[in-house]
């Protein structure tokens, strides 16, 4: 799914990552973001990819990347080998989203995991008003086509991080690149974030 | 293309093996392609398989056929050699120049035959990195290969970490499985099974193993290829035939196939050289100078890698190479992986295969271009 806007998205996830950091990307796509944290970050990054022609291009750029599956690779990691891992736009789409924000936020000292928010108002307006699956820029397969799973709202992944007792600890809004410190559910963030970008950990 | 060289090292100092012997003097015979740089930051050693050799790019002189890896090494191909220094040497225990148990002993003027010492993977990366002392090359920019040479890749990468600046294990494991040691004792067992192996000592009777080292090549040659290939190319289609003749005659093609491998094999292969390389092979266990831990085997290992497997390969599966794989991955290393979809089996890697050139190709340029 390449529903990432490089300008904004990458910029966002740069600022929660230092300098000379060691970054794992979770469903990495063709390497780019990696290539970006890389470039203006000095990263020491690694890539998993489960489609093949996205890995062959990762290798093309000199980036490390385990052709594989966040379902069932993450396990070959040790704890806390990676100071940050990235999950972008990659959770709805995994078979057990569960045990995948285990295994990252297990195998890193923290995690960036952002994904499509079906809270938003636009996809509760759709789905009110056309009675259809919704289709947007952020949400851009027809339901019948779609590789995602498990979609969920912000108000869900925040329940979700609760039961896991995982840490959010700061969140991100992309339409405006800021990012803040979490302080609970908000009213406007579940409904204005087309995407949910946040930081979390678990010791 | 390359000329082929044969050079004698440790002239000065005998080369020590794991069985407890040493060889000195010994030959390795090998070729090059492409030029050294001046940095000499170029260089890629490529590691040939059990019956390999180092005729990887140039004609074999025996058979007359392109090179095993002609495909993947030449100018613009994905082993580029306008671009790098490619070295492929024979191992030693192999038959094709390189001192192993059909050259002569100098202490008696006799063939080794099987007085050559049982060697191991080690010892053939030991006498490698001679070579490349000798080639005044102190870090080989890549070494890979696939099967045993992808063994071979593992163990530089456990021995000589700092040499090593990256490397390419292909279709290969850490240690033999109980399946691939029992291969090999079928095919060892076929030769010395053969009244006319004579107990190795064969070199100077009119009588070869032929017919041993031909039923080894054959049933290894089953382990190559993988069910859904043979029977897609042979089925149970007949030979030159209509129907059945009712006799043991070959009249299967798949007969006729396997008889042919064997027959050709014969011609360009040692009989000897078949058990030492088998043998090392068996041995071979990355993790067991280092108290049985894979870890503590790639500790010091600080190299660019990236692992292949195909999907069809029964003899070394992706599960075997998916375990590399996860040892790197344990230590934090600079590890790619791949595995590529093919049914051609575990003779994949000496093939065409498209996706496996453009990954190889892909991270050894772009690792280059980072050196």
């Amino acid at each position: 799914m390449s529903l990432i806007n490089e300008n904004k998205d990458f910029g966002v996830i740069a600022k929660l990552i230092p300098n000379n950091a060691s970054v794992i990307d979770v469903g990495c796509n063709d390497g780019s973001l990696l290539e970006y944290l890389r470039e203006y970050k000095n990263i020491d990054g690694r890539g998993m990819e489960i489609d093949q022609k996205k890995v062959q291009l990762c290798l093309a750029k000199g980036i490390s990347v385990i052709e594989g599956d966040a379902d069932t690779d993450l396990y070959d990691y040790p704890d806390k080998l990676f100071d940050y891992s990235i999950l972008t736009y990659t959770l709805q789409a995994t078979k057990s989203p569960k045990t995948v924000m285990q295994q990252l936020v297990r195998i890193s000292k923290k995690a960036i995991i952002s994904f499509p928010n079906f809270g938003h108002w636009k996809i509760g307006a759709s789905l009110l008003l056309n009675r259809k699956m919704p289709v947007s820029e952020k949400l851009s397969y027809s339901w019948h086509e779609t590789p995602n799973l498990h979609f969920c709202t912000i108000n869900d992944f925040i329940d979700l991080c609760e039961e896991l007792e995982i840490k959010i600890e700061k969140k991100g809004d992309l339409s405006n690149k800021k990012l803040s410190n979490f302080s609970g559910k908000n009213f406007l963030d579940s409904y204005f974030n087309e995407v949910g970008l946040f930081l979390v950990s678990k010791d | 293309m390359s000329e082929n060289k044969i050079v004698t090292l440790a002239e000065d100092e005998p080369l020590n093996l794991d069985g407890g012997g040493s060889l000195s003097k010994f030959k390795t015979a090998y070729t090059t392609y492409g030029k050294l740089n001046d940095k000499k930051n170029n260089s890629i050693l490529v590691c040939h398989a059990l019956t390999g050799d180092q005729y990887v790019a140039s004609d074999h002189p025996i058979t007359k056929k392109n090179g095993w890896w002609s495909m993947v090494v030449g100018p613009d191909k994905p082993i580029d050699t306008n671009k790098f220094f490619v070295i492929c040497p024979n191992v030693i225990g192999g038959c094709m120049g390189s001192t192993g148990p059909k050259e002569i002993n100098p202490e008696n003027g006799k063939e080794f035959a099987t007085d050559f010492p049982v060697i191991t993977i080690a010892d053939m990366v030991r006498a490698q990195k001679l070579l490349i002392d000798y080639l005044g090359i102190e870090k080989i920019f890549c070494v890979t290969g696939g099967s045993m040479g992808g063994m071979l890749v593992l163990e530089w990468l456990s021995k000589f970490p700092e040499m090593v600046h990256s490397a390419v294990p292909i279709a290969t494991a850490t240690n033999h499985s109980a399946q691939n040691i029992a291969l090999n004792e079928l095919a060892r067992q076929s030769i010395m099974a053969d009244p006319n192996w004579q107990s190795g000592n064969y070199y100077h009777s009119d009588k070869k193993p032929m017919k041993g080292l031909s039923v080894a090549r054959m049933a290894a040659h089953i382990s190559y290829l993988s069910k859904e290939a043979l029977q897609s190319k042979f089925g149970r289609n007949l030979q030159d035939k209509n129907s059945l003749d009712y006799s043991f005659d070959a009249d299967f093609q798949i007969e006729s196939y396997l008889r042919h491998q064997g027959f050709t094999f014969v011609d360009r292969f040692d009989a000897n050289s078949y058990l030492y390389i088998t043998r090392a092979m068996d041995y071979f266990d990355v993790s067991s100078a280092n108290n049985g831990s894979l870890i503590e085997a790639f500790k010091k290992t600080q190299s660019k890698i990236l692992c292949v497997s195909f999907t069809s390969d029964w003899l070394y599966p992706t599960s075997e190479n998916k375990k590399i794989v996860k040892v790197f991955n344990s230590l934090g290393l600079n590890v790619s992986f791949i595995e590529i979809e093919t049914e051609n089996g575990h003779d994949s890697f000496l093939l065409d295969e498209p996706k496996f050139f453009e990954a190889l190709k892909g991270f050894i340029n772009s690792t280059f271009e980072n050196l």
